[in-house]
């Protein structure tokens, strides 16, 4: 609950001279006022700018354009603070700005010592150590591996290991499992086939699984 | 509503008839299918896919009049690897007319949800070699090839084993079968993965190496240069010249890649083959584009630093091959990375689970 002298501000009052509050505001507000010698004159007087108003709008352009108006004066109060910030900024020191020679002369000496420090680190570095780091470099510009792209999830891959051997294709497999035995060979054929090779326990029988890539 | 009918048939444990392979041999075929057990078989769902866990326990009868020595079965899973396709070979056989054998298929499929009807895979015949070296089969692997080489190796050891008992007693053929057994077991064992055209993964820069070669006085093969792409784990686009140097043509090759890592570590990591047409005398040159890369397995991390190659096997013109010799195969770099043949690989499998008169026994029987 308001107490009395906890006083509306002036757009609250002014809003309920014109009668533009809510139900429960207006109610709110009129207990206030009927109590409130104070708020009683600012409204009493508000009504009476109002009136003064309405009178005076014969006078007015009739085809006056009251949003226009509005960005007008938001403008020009816009400008106000801008002009009094440069005049506030007036006498304040000004930083003192170096020759540009100079800068220019100082960036040219420590790229030259760049250049020298880098040429003497590179060619004092082991051959091995100096291709690694290239390989390295050239990976974080490129975003590839080595001098070729790297492998694509399409790429069909063959896959051999003493337990099963395996083609793999757009993320598909198929796997030759073997029992397990003593001695598997693996063996690979680069024209693309992979191999396992085992003794069967039951039957001792020499059997090889294998793999293969479309053209074979 | 069919979606989660769909996932409750998946989470049943045994295999429906819809995803039992299709197993389609042509109807001359020399061996013919008396069963196919599919036991422990099993689909289920795995996120977005099936995962389709497929033991083939088949039991073939050799129907014709000779003797089989070695069988290729074609395994196709168009569903999943459109491309790719996978085999299973058997060598070192040797089955009699109206003989049955096992062969046994495992495989994991991880294929789409929305499978369409047909099989998932299907299982097909791709040759078969008898004891006369006769083939048959629409060799789409060239098994006839794989076969014949493995066949060639088989009798190579065996004859090699035989005349160590014939001469030696069975004390020499029981050293030999030891020192095998050790030599198997020093192998160093490594994961690859073969990637078809460049790839690097890691940060080491590539650099070329050149390949030192192996001297094998008898192969009708000479490389005279070659070299690769290394780096770091990764071996790629190797480029040989090979010369003929016997007085047949020749039309296949195979050059064994033995890797040397910093450590000093040698391994056969793999081999260069090549289909050409090369007369004597004549020169070639080798190019392949793919990559091996050599996996991290715990420990330090693989960093190949040299290389050195040797013919492995060759083809003529005629369908005969070539293949190392037992002296060959002594000399001390090939002997620490070799693997040892198929045929040598069972004996010494007898070896340890029949002991020495069993082995004997064996190497009697043909």
């Amino acid at each position: 609950m308001r107490r009395l002298n906890d006083h509306p501000n002036e757009a609250q009052l002014a809003l309920f001279a014109g009668g533009d509050l809510g139900f429960w505001d207006r109610w709110r507000m009129r207990r206030h006022v009927a109590r409130c010698s104070r708020c009683q004159g600012e409204v009493t007087a508000l009504r009476n700018a109002s009136e003064q108003v309405r009178e005076a709008l014969p006078d007015l352009p009739k085809d006056l354009n009251w949003n226009r108006l509005a960005e007008e004066m938001t403008g020009n109060i816009r400008v106000g603070l801008a002009a009094g910030e440069a005049i506030a900024r007036f006498d304040r020191p000004v930083a003192r700005v170096r020759p540009v020679r100079m800068g220019l002369n100082v960036a040219l000496v420590l790229a030259c010592a760049t250049v020298v420090f880098v040429t003497a680190f590179w060619t004092s570095l082991p051959r091995e150590q100096a291709q690694h780091l290239s390989s390295a470099l050239q990976k974080i510009f490129t975003g590839q591996t080595g001098r070729h792209p790297a492998i694509s999830q399409d790429d069909v891959m063959l896959e051999a290991s003493s337990s099963a051997i395996e083609v793999k294709e757009n993320g598909r497999t198929m796997m030759l499992t073997h029992p397990r035995s003593d001695g598997v060979t693996v063996s690979v054929n680069m024209q693309g086939s992979a191999g396992v090779r085992y003794v069967d326990d039951d039957t001792g029988q020499v059997t090889t699984n294998k793999v293969y890539y479309a053209e074979q | 509503m069919r979606s989660s009918r769909f996932a409750a048939l998946a989470l049943l444990p045994v295999l429906s008839a819809a995803v039992l392979p299709k197993i389609d041999l042509p109807k001359d075929s020399p061996v013919t299918v008396v069963s196919a057990d599919f036991g422990d078989s099993n689909e289920m769902a795995r996120g977005g896919a099936m995962l389709l866990d497929l033991h083939a326990a088949l039991s073939l009868r050799n129907s014709s009049a000779r003797r089989i020595r070695g069988i290729t079965l074609l395994v196709m899973a168009q569903e999943a690897t459109p491309g790719g396709k996978g085999s299973v070979t058997v060598t070192s056989l040797d089955i009699g007319p109206q003989e049955t054998f096992p062969v046994r298929v495992d495989l994991r499929l991880l294929r789409p949800l929305q499978a369409s009807g047909a099989a998932p895979v299907e299982i097909g015949l791709d040759g078969i070699l008898f004891d006369d070296l006769s083939f048959y089969g629409p060799d789409k692997l060239s098994s006839r090839r794989t076969l014949t080489v493995s066949e060639f190796e088989a009798r190579r050891d065996r004859k090699y084993f035989k005349s160590l008992l014939a001469e030696g007693g069975q004390q020499k053929l029981q050293q030999a079968i030891l020192e095998s057994l050790a030599h198997q077991a020093d192998r160093p064992a490594f994961d690859v993965q073969v990637v078809r055209g460049g790839r690097a993964t890691n940060f080491e820069p590539e650099k070329q190496v050149q390949f030192a070669f192996l001297k094998l006085p008898d192969s009708p093969i000479e490389p005279t240069d070659g070299m690769a792409r290394i780096s770091g784990n990764e071996a790629r686009a190797p480029r040989l010249e090979v010369k003929n140097r016997s007085d047949r043509a020749i039309r296949y090759l195979e050059v064994g890649w033995i890797l040397q890592d910093r450590g000093g570590r040698e391994f056969l990591a793999g081999s260069v083959p090549a289909e050409l047409q090369l007369g004597p005398g004549q020169k070639s040159q080798i190019l392949e584009n793919s990559t091996l890369k050599f996996p991290q397995r715990g420990g330090q991390p693989l960093a190949i630093e040299g290389m050195t190659g040797f013919v492995s096997s060759v083809e003529y013109a005629d369908g005969s091959v070539w293949i190392p010799s037992r002296a060959d195969l002594g000399t001390p770099q090939l002997a620490r990375v070799a693997s040892p043949s198929d045929e040598e690989q069972r004996l010494v499998q007898i070896y340890r689970k029949r002991g020495l008169q069993g082995l004997i026994a064996e190497l009697n029987k043909f």
